[in-house]
């Protein structure tokens, strides 16, 4: 990252009105971090697995950043959706019984 | 049981073929005994056994050239930061309420088409709520590894699900394209 590049990161994008598909380190002059940086650790986020930035940094973006919010939203739908689809489904009955009788077969093999 | 069942079933994408991997989990879990550590998340460790229990019976059917072909193909492409499934429908559904409307069958059809290394990590990740450093150590890859291919996977996802939400008119083409 160049000096200017490093500088206009630390002006947050103020004056510049692009948006989150087009300029780097615009923040759409919210005084919270860069859209490309939020957008970019947006799964670390949800997942709650961030590093170098907090979870309060990046949810701040995303509550007053209008082009970025929807991005999270998008993701949140697709979270719930895997959820929904990962809930409870259970092991059919006579599994249970194959793996038992191979257990207890296993233990007087083994004596 | 369960957890196990439903892994295997995510993995195999067949009943038939889950209830084989969950015999032979438990009984190389069995064997093994002696070599789980006291202290850690059991399900982690059965799930590890699992997924090495499939990747053996995947490897055994299929050339090496295919694996090769398949790895290669899984390659390091770039990624837009700006997720392209938002792009496409960002006239239409900026929020993704789309997602809501598939049914589970078809976004389990969707996972199950995901190349393994992707579909493991989204399984782990989304489904079964394993942090990046178990599923780092259950996969034998460093974490960043796991956060590639949980981001990949859920791209690869995500636009399998626009473009099937859009074929069945739950969503209109908004032009922007993907």
């Amino acid at each position: 990252m160049s000096f200017v590049d490093w500088f206009r990161k630390r002006l947050g994008g103020a004056g510049n009105g692009g948006s989150p598909s087009g300029d780097d380190g615009d923040s759409h002059g919210c005084e919270s971090i860069p859209c490309m940086d939020a957008l970019s650790k947006v799964h670390e986020y949800l997942d709650g697995e961030l590093e170098g930035v907090s979870q309060e940094e990046v949810r701040r973006h995303f509550e007053i950043c209008k082009k970025c919010y929807p991005h999270l939203k998008l993701e949140e739908r697709f979270r719930e959706v895997m959820l929904r689809v990962g809930a409870e489904e259970k092991a059919p009955d006579h599994l249970r019984l194959q793996v038992l009788e191979l257990l207890a077969a296993e233990s007087e093999k083994g004596g | 049981m369960d957890a196990v069942f439903r892994f295997a079933l995510r993995l195999s994408g067949s009943k038939d073929l889950a209830e084989d991997l969950v015999q032979e989990t438990f009984l190389r879990a069995y064997r093994s005994w002696d070599q789980y550590v006291p202290g850690t998340r059991c399900k982690s460790w059965l799930f590890t056994i699992c997924r090495n229990v499939f990747l053996r019976q995947v490897e055994r059917g299929k050339r090496h050239d295919e694996i090769v072909a398949e790895n290669v193909e899984q390659g390091s492409a770039p990624f837009d930061v700006v997720n392209p499934v938002w792009v496409a429908s960002v006239d239409v559904d900026p929020e993704g309420d789309f997602f809501g409307s598939i049914v589970d069958e078809e976004v389990l059809r969707r996972v199950r088409e995901l190349p393994e290394e992707y579909r493991t990590a989204v399984v782990l990740s989304d489904l079964e709520g394993f942090s990046y450093q178990e599923i780092a150590e259950m996969t034998d890859v460093p974490v960043g590894t796991v956060k590639s291919r949980l981001f990949r996977g859920r791209r690869i996802l995500q636009k399998a699900l626009y473009e099937y939400a859009l074929t069945m008119g739950y969503i209109s083409p908004s032009g922007g394209g993907t």
